[in-house]
């Protein structure tokens, strides 16, 4: 082997397979870098809301000034409802039904004279999206009880903006859930009282809410032949900061209610960014790759003829080819662990940085980085071996 | 490997010609292992085709060669390495030397493969070639006699069923053709091979079983 060697390594060339080394290396480090960069970035978009188990977004269409003015429906028709069904991100929607017939609602003590009331509205949506417990959650037509959830918001604004200025007790959650509301109900020529109930405050659904089963139901009693239709939608997404929902709600000239949607497009530009570097990235591995694959064709070339005479001898192709191949996947195998080590090095500067602005960010591995490099490597190899493996053949043949 | 059959084999340059005066050519013969064949030619009918086709390098030719019962265009590639490891030896009339290595190292090449001679015994055959003071010159800077003899040294090491000398003494004085026929015969003998010598005037001394005109 060693005189086999001896003979094959005449005519390397250092420059080219320097050439081809620090090529080989750039154009490694960069696509370890970007995919090593994306996955721990990527996170710090996506993992923010895993502490909540589910994701949704509410979505209305834009109020504009013109479609006030001409009327133009801005509630949701069953066509928009299924195309936003069918999208790929969404695993889920729901929409709002508002109640159709007029609502009273106040409190006061029976005893005294002192009584609040106040025209309001009712919503509801399906009882997969109630972000509260759902135990109370149910309507029984012969109690007249409804059940209803408010929005945290209104129990802050009272507690942190209003009584704090006028010195009035804080009302806690609990105690609002003992008071008994008032509710008067007209329309369809009828008039009737109920007694509402407060189970819980809601985060996520900004509206009064009362049970899908009862909307359903009093719609039909006092406002019948009445078209419903929902004028904001519930959308269950798989996951948040995937941009198919941006772009897609963009498209339609949908507006969501919350700022859920920005991790979205964040991570879309720094997918745009990483995918750019990407391709550089392999763009430069793939010309190194051609450096080397010229410049092993070039020293086969130079060879031929010892090459041909050792198969004459009795080397068998493979074996002749093996000192190249050996070669290669050595050059291969030193570029793929230095890669690996600047690219450590390069992550251990920006890690610094990225945990001290987000100090709750799981710290991660290097084995995205890993994994790419060996791929790249595995592939790069087996192109190489077999190519060398195919021009011996071809000298064998030498016809 | 106990014989080599040609059935009707011709270059296909010749293919052309009208008629064909050979005893090899066109013929059917059989090269048994064992008996010691001389092949005279003239110029240009075709002794290194016939070498290049039986080693399997060359196949430019109509009619068959067979190893025993093999066609030898049908062989697959290790099936000749194999041959060309056990089977086959052949000295070139062109060496095929490489001239960037010591004589010794050109034959080390062969041997590292076949593991056959030892190192005393390879020293013994230079010695006995009388160019033992050129083990460690760079083949490149041997004349041809002495490449001539490196390279006869190189087709002993290894183990073979037919030896294919072709011109083997084109350059050497008759002492030096004298001593390489003792040798040859010695080998042969040990491995009861058979012999196939070609010559285009001088040729090496052999008790021929049989000669054949090209």
């Amino acid at each position: 082997m060693k005189l086999v060697w001896k003979l094959l390594r005449q005519h390397i060339s250092l420059p080219q397979l320097g050439g081809f080394f620090f090529a080989n290396l750039f154009g490694m480090m960069i696509v370890a870098l970007s995919v090593q960069f994306y996955k721990d970035i990527a996170q710090v978009f996506t993992e923010g809301d895993s502490f909540i188990k589910k994701d949704f977004v509410i979505v209305t269409k834009k109020v504009s000034t013109l479609g006030s003015i001409t009327g133009v429906s801005n509630t949701f028709s069953e066509d928009d409802l299924s195309e936003v069904k069918s999208q790929s991100f969404a695993k889920n929607v729901g929409s709002f039904i508002p109640s159709q017939f007029s609502v009273t609602a106040g409190f006061g003590m029976d005893q005294s004279d002192f009584h609040l009331s106040t025209e309001m509205f009712f919503e509801s949506v399906p009882n997969d999206y109630v972000d509260v417990s759902l135990q109370k959650w149910h309507f029984d037509k012969n109690s007249h009880t409804i059940p209803i959830i408010l929005p945290r918001n209104y129990l802050n604004l009272y507690n942190f903006g209003f009584a704090q200025s006028r010195s009035l007790p804080k009302l806690s959650e609990g105690l609002m859930g003992m008071i008994k509301l008032d509710i008067l109900i007209r329309g369809n020529n009828k008039v009737e009282k109920y007694k509402g109930n407060i189970v819980g405050f809601s985060s996520r659904l900004n509206t009064i809410l009362v049970p899908e089963e009862f909307i359903n139901w009093a719609n039909e009693i006092y406002a019948p032949g009445k078209q419903v239709q929902p004028s904001r939608l519930i959308v269950e997404v798989k996951n948040p900061a995937d941009e198919n929902i941006a772009k897609f709600f963009q498209k339609k000239g949908y507006e969501t209610e919350d700022n859920k949607l920005d991790a979205g497009k964040t991570t879309y530009f720094l997918k745009l960014t990483t995918g750019i570097v990407l391709a550089v990235g392999l763009l430069i591995s793939v010309l190194s790759f051609y450096i080397l694959m010229l410049s092993i064709y070039l020293l086969l070339q130079k060879n031929t003829t010892k090459l041909e005479n050792l198969l004459l001898l009795g080397y068998s192709p493979g074996r002749v080819a093996l000192p190249y191949q050996i070669l290669t996947l050595g050059l291969n195998f030193v570029v793929l662990i230095l890669a690996i080590i600047l690219v450590s090095w390069a992550r251990s500067y920006y890690m610094g940085i990225v945990s001290s602005l987000f100090p709750q960010l799981a710290a991660g591995t290097i084995i995205p980085a890993v994994a790419i490099g060996t791929t790249l490597f595995v592939v790069v190899s087996s192109m190489n071996i077999v190519a060398i493996r195919k021009k011996v053949q071809s000298i064998w043949m030498h016809k | 490997m106990n014989n080599i059959i040609l059935q009707q084999t011709l270059p296909n340059v010749f293919a052309e010609r009208e008629s064909i005066v050979s005893e090899v050519w066109k013929r059917n013969l059989e090269l048994q292992k064992g008996e010691i064949y001389l092949i005279e030619a003239d110029s240009g009918t075709g002794k290194s085709s016939l070498c290049s086709y039986i080693y399997g390098y060359r196949n430019d030719y109509q009619g068959t060669f067979q190893f025993d019962k093999d066609n030898i265009r049908s062989l697959s590639v290790s099936k000749w390495v194999n041959i060309r490891k056990h089977s086959l030896s052949m000295l070139f009339q062109e060496l095929r030397l490489f001239s960037e290595l010591t004589a010794l190292e050109n034959v080390q090449l062969k041997n590292n493969l076949t593991g056959y001679k030892t190192q005393k015994e390879i020293e013994d055959l230079f010695e006995a070639m009388g160019i033992s003071d050129k083990f460690n010159s760079k083949a490149g800077k041997l004349s041809f006699g002495q490449q001539q003899r490196v390279a006869f040294i190189r087709s002993l090491c290894q183990p073979f069923d037919f030896i294919f000398l072709d011109e083997p003494i084109s350059h050497l004085d008759e002492t030096n053709g004298q001593i390489m026929g003792e040798l040859l015969m010695q080998e042969v003998n040990k491995q009861g091979a058979g012999v196939i010598v070609t010559s285009i005037g001088k040729h090496i001394e052999l008790n021929y079983n049989k000669i054949f005109k090209l």
